[in-house]
């Protein structure tokens, strides 16, 4: 039996910010190739974050897939070999007969690596109504992350009609970074219900520094004390929703 | 000791993060006991108060407990009642174990030699009834629940899991697999590390999930036939089991035959075996009926006074390591599992 699956990328960009994405919460990772895409899905061990993988076929310079397959790889093993292509390297993605993943990086180099057992469960999406949505470029939160961390662990988040307030608050002191609403640096704020959420630099950090550049603006939605989403748009069409459980309040 | 089952059964590896939010039953014996062993000076004698006390214990379910609530695992200590008559073959053999380690462990001392000393010492490890008292003492302090089984431990702890008011069962013993708990966690410690008894190396130690209807599925046989395995092997009710039949054996023969009763080679040996009093102390056991479990505030205060000032432990240790907790308490994230629904 030989299935039809060969996926390729148009540059590596998107590919390393997918992985590197999805390495910050888990060491085995499945994917689900079919007609329209590939997609995964994967919690950290603790469950506090979420990745949700969107990356549709029109995304990619040329892709065929005939039948829905899933395959597991070990993110470190196939991170450090996307490593290996320049910035312009095409990248396709294949399965090879003897079940190996194949992945080819520009024209000549073409390495397999052994597939792992997929034994992902079918994790499901939380289901919670935004209130707020702040959007943002992925530098500007990047740096606003960074400016919180002096202080501490966690980011708070206010949003009001107005304005977008970050802050935190550790042992050695508290910071307050306000984004006027109409300013270059918010793009956009809309606020059903004014919302404060908590949520751990631990997690948000590398995530936000995986994905980098390589997405231009980035969506955060989230209500009062429940579950944030960020968007992160990859190669136009492409998507990582990351999902990040809040703090208790104590 | 325990069940020989480990080379049949499939083992995955996982962390003790990935417990996070579950509640895990802790064959409490189990546990306790491996506190006993390892927990000791390099002589071999037990941690001890200012009373001469022993400790060793206290000082495990401490720790242990500090790193389970600091990820969010929920424990629940489930302690052995009175053990089936049938064991009492290998509960004589365990003491005559102890008797024979304690005149070596005296000998080594008197000879200096503390390597011998250690090893034998462990194997000595009694459980008194003072112990199990301090072990739900230090339990009740830390708000974690702990249930009294009628007969043996696991087997409350298995049915726990079957009713779903616990994710798994921990011990170290395969029996749980025999009682049917759905999942059992080898290693559920605080240690990456383990030493191997009587040497001076460790091994890397993480924790693995044994899952229950996927063993049976692999190995192709049923509930009552994972037990037949099992006393053909050697349970703690038959500890020798059947000569010349290891696991793989044991296996072949149930595939083979279906069940002990139609295995002609060892019709002889199995007239004196009491196996269907066996099957029923692992198909139909007697366990506790446990309608909530409730997890309570953890009591730092009294935490210290009675480590510290009844138990003889250092003020600095016990305080860094409750303020570690504290701060990992505070500073949990949710889990999005709450969302999910």
């Amino acid at each position: 039996m030989s299935l039809v699956f060969s996926a390729i990328t148009s540059g590596s960009d998107d590919l390393k910010a997918i992985i590197s994405a999805i390495s910050t919460l888990v060491e085995e990772a499945t994917f689900v190739a079919s007609a329209e895409g590939i997609t995964f899905r994967g919690m950290d061990p603790s469950h506090v974050a979420l990745i949700d993988i969107s990356w549709p076929n029109s995304a990619f310079e040329k892709y065929e897939c005939d039948s829905d397959i899933k395959f597991g790889v070990r993110i470190d093993e196939f991170s450090k070999l996307i490593k290996r292509a320049e910035k312009k390297d095409s990248i396709e993605l294949g399965i090879s007969d003897d079940n190996m993943l194949l992945v080819t990086i520009g024209k000549n180099k073409k390495y397999k690596i052994r597939l792992i057992e997929s034994s992902a469960s079918d994790t499901p999406l939380p289901k919670i109504p935004y209130d707020a949505k702040i959007e943002l470029s992925s530098t500007a939160f990047d740096k606003i992350l960074g400016d919180v961390q002096v202080v501490s662990d966690y980011l708070t988040m206010i949003a009001t009609e107005s304005k977008a307030e970050f802050s935190g608050k550790g042992d050695s002191g508290e910071v307050v970074i306000e984004l006027q609403k109409g300013t270059d640096d918010v793009q956009d704020l809309s606020v059903k219900q004014e919302s404060t959420g908590t949520y751990s630099l631990e997690y948000l950090n590398p995530v936000v520094k995986a994905v980098g550049t390589t997405t231009g603006s980035i969506i955060c939605e989230y209500s009062s004390a429940k579950p944030l989403r960020i968007e992160f748009k990859v190669g136009n069409i492409g998507r990582i929703h990351f999902y990040l459980a809040p703090r208790v309040e104590s | 000791m325990g069940l020989k089952l480990k080379q049949l059964i499939v083992r995955e590896k996982t962390n003790l993060e990935f417990f996070a939010s579950k509640v895990v039953a802790i064959d409490a014996y189990n546990a306790i006991y491996q506190f006993l062993a390892i927990i000791r000076g390099p002589d071999g004698s037990y941690l001890s108060d200012s009373n001469g006390r022993v400790t060793s214990h206290l000082s495990g379910l401490f720790y242990r407990n500090i790193r389970f609530l600091s990820i969010g695992i929920k424990p629940v200590y489930v302690f052995d009642g009175k053990p089936p008559s049938l064991k009492s073959v290998e509960i004589e053999r365990r003491r005559q174990i102890k008797r024979d380690a304690t005149i070596k462990y005296e000998k080594a001392i008197s000879q200096g030699n503390l390597q011998d000393a250690r090893k034998y010492a462990q194997q000595t490890s009694v459980m008194k009834d003072t112990m199990v008292e301090d072990s739900k003492k230090i339990l009740s302090l830390f708000g974690i629940p702990y249930i009294d089984a009628p007969s043996e431990g696991e087997s409350t702890a298995a049915h726990l899991t079957k009713t779903g008011q616990a994710y798994a069962t921990a011990s170290q013993d395969f029996d749980s697999v025999l009682f049917g708990a759905k999942r059992l966690v080898r290693n559920f410690s605080n240690s990456g590390r383990r030493k191997i008894p009587n040497r001076n190396t460790y091994i890397e130690i993480v924790p693995e999930i044994i899952d229950y209807e996927k063993t049976l599925k692999e190995l192709g046989v049923t509930r009552e036939q994972i037990v037949d395995i099992g006393i053909l092997i050697g349970t703690d009710f038959n500890p020798d089991g059947f000569p010349r039949i290891g696991p793989k054996t044991a296996l072949k023969m149930i595939k083979e035959h279906s069940k002990l009763e139609k295995i002609p080679q060892i019709q002889d040996k199995l007239s004196e075996v009491d196996y269907e009093q066996i099957r029923r102390i692992f198909l139909e056991p007697k366990v506790a009926h446990v309608s909530e479990i409730k997890f309570e505030t953890i009591n730092f205060d009294a935490i210290i006074k009675y480590l510290v000032d009844e138990r003889s432990f250092s003020f600095d240790r016990v305080q860094t390591s409750l303020n570690r907790l504290k701060k990992s308490i505070e500073r949990k994230s949710q889990t999005l599992e709450k969302w999910f629904s």
